[in-house]
């Protein structure tokens, strides 16, 4: 693990508030559900780094999809083509993939990491489904890619004309018992509403929060999985569902 | 090279307790640095607190970890021996939540460490922890009690909330304490404004503290006893601050959340200035 000065190659915004960068990073093996620390300045405030998932790596070409939310996601997006940015990583365990029909569930940005994913299923011959919901179309992001990817994409949105639902509306009306592994990533309310729903295959659900160090050194991130905290940015960020304890 | 309780360290730059988990993941950051302070170590494991444990504040954090660890056996059993081969200067961060605990947690390291460093200033636990360092008594008994059953250096780690520093550290080094490290973090607060109610009550650390903590360890040179400066160090620069107030060491902490090479580059700035360089 180590710190890598990065050149943005092509920044892109792909809805209002979310935009793209590409960096070129040669030698990573990262696999799905990794991430990167990124700093967002030099001066102390925010002090912190912010967690971005790998949403796609190829032959050394590194694509992030960031949402802005906060101050430091709104920091990063002043960025431009040919900026720098410094980065550290990959973190996070490396997720490995089920041999088993798929069912992807994206929610919001929640499909930056399920990107990566679905075209490691890809690669790998696993035949899957892409359900992703957003607020409204503008939002739903690599709708195109998704959609080359897998004949097999739903793509919903709770403002859409013809059909308005969020992700998990969707679920109910797939042929569920077709499969054998579940990937999930979105806002923490879906990710307890996903759990409720007890699927019958088991569900890797990818946790996004707030992180201290991100590389496991501060236990600032924990959440409770079977019974005791464990750290989100090293013992995931890919959890299964199942063992996932929410208080709410 | 710095001596200190006779001791030789290798640099005057130290992790402080709780930042860098028992320094087993960066191991050439824990090799390169003066000794490391572990994370908090309690009789029994702790899970510690629930999640939100760390929420970013201008130029700092506010940290609620509460004293998560395997407690003192399996820290002995699994994880002493191991850092021992990456350094061999260890300070074991002592926390009880009653006198006695403080003593049997010191009886069961034995001299298997360099030193202890009691804490007496968690601000994240509900029994003990701070409580017992805001009260010059209290700390003074803790001391004497840990001093009969062991001859290896304690450092008191002191806090600055609510309470003087000076004081504390007095009684402690009456009581046979070998040195002080300050400050541990300060409290603090954030609130959810769409819930109407604190969203973390925890510890502040990182730059926003520093002065605070620069002027404590300033305070405390009076006492001319060995003091680890901690508290917002972020650079070379910061540390050679502490040692020209007084400090014979410094400790990192919040540095190392955003950058765990920091200490590293710390020491290579350090050097440079007291080397008389710019
Ligand atoms: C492993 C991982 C991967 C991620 N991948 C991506 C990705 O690919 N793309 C993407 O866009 N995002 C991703 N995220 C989320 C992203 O890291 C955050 O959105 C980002 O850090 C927000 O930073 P900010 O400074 O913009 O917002 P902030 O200002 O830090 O926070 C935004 C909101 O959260 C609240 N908040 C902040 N800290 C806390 C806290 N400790 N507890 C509760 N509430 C808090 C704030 O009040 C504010 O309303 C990922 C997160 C993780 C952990
Ligand atoms: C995440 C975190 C965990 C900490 N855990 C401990 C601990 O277990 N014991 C302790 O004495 N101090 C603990 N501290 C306090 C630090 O050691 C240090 O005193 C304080 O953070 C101030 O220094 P800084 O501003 O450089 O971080 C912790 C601090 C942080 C940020
Ligand atoms: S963020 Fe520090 S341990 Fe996970």
């Amino acid at each position: 693990m180590m710190w890598h000065l990065v050149k943005i190659i092509n920044k892109e915004w792909l809805s209002r508030d979310i935009f793209s960068m590409e960096f070129t990073l040669h030698g990573l093996k990262p696999a799905p559900g990794q991430f990167f620390q990124i700093r967002i300045n030099e001066s102390y405030d925010p002090l912190l780094s912010r967690p971005i998932s790998i949403a796609d790596y190829e032959k050394g070409r590194l694509l992030m999809i960031v949402k802005i939310v906060g101050r430091g996601t709104e920091i990063l997006s002043k960025k431009k083509t040919g900026d720098e940015v410094l980065i550290f990583g990959p973190l996070g365990k490396k997720l490995k993939i089920k041999n088993k029909k798929s069912l992807i569930i994206a929610g919001g940005i929640g499909v930056a990491p399920l990107y990566f994913l679905a075209k490691s299923l890809k690669k790998a011959r696993i035949d899957f489904t892409f359900v992703y919901g957003a607020r409204t179309p503008s939002e739903l992001v690599l709708k195109d890619e998704i959609k080359k990817l897998s004949s097999r994409a739903v793509f919903i949105t709770e403002t859409g004309s013809n059909k308005a639902g969020t992700a998990l509306s969707v679920l109910n009306e797939l042929n569920l018992a077709e499969y054998g592994a579940g990937y999930a990533c979105g806002p923490r309310a879906m990710l307890v509403e996903l759990k409720k729903m007890n699927l019958q295959f088991p569900v890797y659900a990818f946790c996004e929060d707030f992180l201290g160090c991100g590389c496991g050194l501060c236990l600032g991130c924990a959440i409770k999985y079977k019974g005791s905290y464990k750290r989100i940015c090293e013992d995931g960020p890919v959890f299964e569902l199942k063992g996932l304890e929410f208080n709410d | 090279m710095i001596e200190i309780f006779n001791i030789e360290f290798q640099n005057p730059v130290f992790i402080a307790s709780g930042v860098f988990g028992f320094g087993l993941k960066y191991k050439n950051v824990t090799r390169s640095v003066g000794a490391l302070f572990t994370k908090g170590i309690t009789l029994l494991p702790r899970m510690g607190n629930p999640p939100p444990r760390i929420y970013e504040t201008p130029c700092g954090i506010i940290n609620s970890v509460g004293l998560e660890n395997p407690g003192v056996k399996e820290f002995c059993r699994s994880i002493l021996p191991r850092i021992k081969k990456i350094n061999s200067r260890i300070f074991v961060n002592v926390a009880g939540f009653t006198v006695e605990e403080y003593a049997q947690i010191v009886e069961e390291i034995g001299d298997r460490v360099t030193g202890f460093e009691l804490n007496i200033s968690c601000p994240n636990v509900k029994e003990g922890g701070v409580l017992f360092g805001q009260n010059p008594k209290m700390a003074a008994e803790i001391v004497r009690v840990v001093r009969k059953r062991t001859r290896c250096p304690i450092i008191v780690k002191l806090t600055a909330n609510f309470c003087d520093p000076l004081k504390v550290g007095r009684a402690c080094i009456d009581a046979g304490a070998d040195g002080l490290s300050l400050i541990n973090t300060l409290y603090g607060l954030v609130f959810d404004i769409k819930a109407k109610k604190p969203l973390i009550t925890g510890g502040l650390s990182g730059p926003a503290i520093r002065p605070f903590a620069l002027y404590c360890v300033h305070r405390l040179r009076e006492l001319k006893v060995p003091v680890i400066g901690i508290g917002g160090i972020m650079t070379g620069r910061d540390a050679y601050e502490f040692l020209l107030a007084g400090a014979k060491a410094v400790a990192i902490g919040t540095a190392v959340l955003r950058d765990p090479y920091a200490p590293l580059r710390i020491i290579e700035e350090l050097d440079t200035l007291l080397k008389g360089g710019k």
